[in-house]
């Protein structure tokens, strides 16, 4: 049981992350709690909160939770998610603002909350995974430009084409006309899949262009999308392959003998 | 052109079909909640309901252009309902006298007459703000044009996207409903662990009906929409906990604009999920669904508490036919349709948000004394009993 609680609390503790918000949650339900008449919202912003937070770290709330769900070590988390987080702590400072009788003293009460909320959490366009976006479709533009050479055009066949891993999880936000031998589920490190192609494509420091082009035979794929700078033991052109175009920093290989089959 | 006929499609399919559909429906609720803010969260609820049967039956009935079937039955009901709320104003302004208090009276402002008299309880009334209010709100919606550019002019990145995403793209180009695999494109069964999360679709169907890419839908579009939305709840929220001094709203919103803004503390919070998932089925259940829950349970204790107040001073608790419909039944109807938006987005929602219902129904209980919100609340959830059998039902069929 100790083990699972240790479990439960570093889950805890990565919801949070910074431990601060926590921190002012905590303190908003507890004030709550103390101050407030209305029994009505202290159950609701100042008890409930800390039942459910409590609840989150019982042991068997995740034995139960994991049991009855297939992703349940995933979304454990999720439990917290029914805390009314950003109404109790917004609740609370509204009580200490307007608890000060001047008006001048609630105006610096509020700078002065917004200031520590400030400090206290991590501003969501900071993050690592956000950039700017570089067209409205907000992908890189470097797969729209390759995929706007391979893309069929009105009412033609699908086409299949291998991407380098960073293009993979885009390239059919764009556009599902193209198939891909793989996808997401063999970049997400939590799945553990075998695919020939990822394989021959990723797996290997320097690419085994036989290898790799007996893969996309294998799996009907006309295009090759190469790095430049992707070390590779042949040129893929002396194997029978065309360099259908450079895009960029990428050069898209075309396969003739499945563009004539295909 | 086509640039401008999107986004009029868009302005016409979000604002103004939901915001109609509010106006056929916002009946149900008692007057001095007939906003026009809650009336359009009527509205959306009822035509989110409405899509999510068209859209599973067309998944699990239809075999070839299941997605043009259900966008051809879904426009012809949100239609005909949005009619619906066009007739009916025309009936009451016809009536009654013509203006927007007529469709909207919980916008009523409270005069002098409302302030003086003994009856009339000015606390339901809206007020005018002072000037140092109008400055609050005009602070927040500051903050909120910022999110809304923010939304525009900076991209996430979320792994789930090439799932979800691709699934509201494969409805809008290729014509199918969760049968294409969304990573590789190989044809597949129909994904019953998605499927029911018709929200992918309901995003199809906003693209196909605007000529929008669904990426663009998706990333853009679905973030101009929804930050609105959620922003409205917390301002619904704000109205009941704040009910006496409501010149504290603006600051109550400021504060919350800025914990969802600084909320990014880890990949897990909601805030984290309001602003770099906003279009995922399980960010809105996080940030809309449970909200809303939380907000309807604030209504019905303030039923109860304005019901026990009414009893202290001697006045006749029993209301009975259109009143008793409006007062008691209308909070659990909400709840019902509430609860068919969370199945919508995500099979996690209808379970958590069950357990959420099952949570403050014991307050309410505590404080109503009246066992009846016990079939309330039984009654709420059955679209999520529903939801539930269908799911197993599909997921053990042979394929």
């Amino acid at each position: 049981m100790y083990g699972i609680f240790m479990e439960c609390w570093v889950s805890f503790k990565l919801y949070f992350g910074k431990p601060w918000l926590a921190v002012l949650l905590v303190a908003s339900a507890l004030y709550l709690i103390i101050t407030e008449k209305d029994l009505r919202k202290k159950i609701i912003l100042g008890i409930l909160p800390l039942v459910i937070m409590a609840g989150f770290l019982f042991p068997v709330t995740k034995k139960v939770y994991v049991a009855a769900l297939d992703d349940g070590s995933d979304t454990y988390y999720r439990i917290l998610w029914l805390i009314p987080m950003y109404v109790v702590i917004g609740y609370a400072a509204c009580r200490i603002i307007f608890s000060f009788s001047k008006s001048a003293w609630q105006r610096i009460a509020l700078v002065v909350i917004l200031a520590v909320i400030a400090m206290s959490g991590s501003l969501v366009y900071m993050n690592q995974y956000m950039s700017v976006a570089e067209n409205l479709y907000h992908i890189p533009q470097s797969v729209i430009d390759v995929c706007d050479k391979i893309a069929p055009g009105e009412g033609g066949p699908r086409v299949r084409a291998v991407f380098p891993s960073e293009m993979v999880h885009f390239v059919r936000q764009y556009d599902t006309k193209i198939l891909m031998p793989y996808g997401r589920e063999m970049i997400a490190t939590q799945w553990d899949y075998y695919n020939v192609v990822y394989e021959a494509m990723e797996k290997a420091e320097v690419i085994n262009a036989k290898e790799l082009l007996d893969a996309t035979r294998l799996t009907e794929c006309t295009y090759i999308v190469l790095r430049k700078d992707r070390k590779i033991d042949k040129d893929l052109t002396e194997l029978g392959l065309e360099l259908f175009e450079t895009v960029g920093d990428y050069n898209i290989y075309l396969d003739p003998v499945i563009m004539e089959h295909g | 052109m086509q640039p401008i006929v999107g986004i009029l499609s868009l302005i016409f399919w979000l604002l103004i079909v939901p915001g109609l559909s509010g106006l056929s429906f916002n009946f149900i609720l008692p007057r001095e909640r007939r906003t026009y803010g809650i009336s359009f969260i009527v509205g959306f609820l009822v035509q989110m309901a409405v899509f999510e049967v068209v859209a599973i039956m067309c998944m699990t009935r239809v075999v070839f252009s299941a997605f043009t079937y259900c966008c051809r039955i879904y426009t012809v009901l949100a239609l005909a309902i949005a009619a619906g709320g066009i007739l009916r104003s025309d009936i009451l302004l016809m009536k009654g006298e013509k203006s927007y208090v007529t469709l909207f009276p919980g916008e009523a402002k409270a005069g002098a007459r409302e302030m003086m008299s003994p009856r009339a309880d000015f606390k339901l009334f809206k007020l005018y703000y002072s000037k140092e209010s109008m400055v609050y709100w005009g602070i927040f919606f500051l903050v909120l044009a910022f999110q809304m550019v923010m939304s525009i002019v900076m991209a996430s990145f979320d792994g789930d996207d090439a799932y979800y995403v691709v699934e509201s793209l494969l409805a809008q180009q290729a014509d199918v409903m969760n049968t294409i695999l969304p990573y590789t494109g190989v044809s597949t069964s129909l994904d019953i662990r998605h499927a029911l999360a018709v929200i992918t679709m309901w995003i199809a169907f906003i693209a196909k009906v605007s000529g929008i890419h669904a990426t663009i839908v998706s990333h853009v579009v679905m973030p101009l929409f929804f930050f609105p939305l959620v922003y409205l709840l917390y301002v619904e929220i704000g109205r009941i906990i704040f009910r006496a001094k409501q010149y504290i709203i603006p600051v109550f919103m400021i504060i919350v604009a800025f914990l969802l803004m600084f909320g990014n503390v880890s990949i897990y919070t909601p805030a984290t999920f309001f602003f770099m998932r906003t279009w995922q089925g399980k960010a809105l259940v996080g940030n809309l669904v449970f909200p809303m829950i939380f907000w309807v349970f604030f209504w019905m204790l303030e039923d109860v508490e304005k019901r026990k107040l009414a009893a202290g001073e001697g006045v006749k608790n029993t209301v009975t036919g259109v009143l008793f419909f409006r007062n008691r039944i209308s909070p659990w109807i909400m709840l019902g349709l509430i609860n068919m938006l969370s199945g919508a987005c995500s099979s996690m929602g209808v379970i958590f948000g069950s357990v959420l219902i099952a949570l403050l129904t014991l307050v309410l209980l505590y404080f109503s004394k009246r066992w009846t919100v016990l079939i309330g609340a039984f009654c709420c959830i059955l679209p999520n009993i529903l939801y539930l059998a269908m799911y197993f039902s599909l997921f053990n069929r042979p394929a």
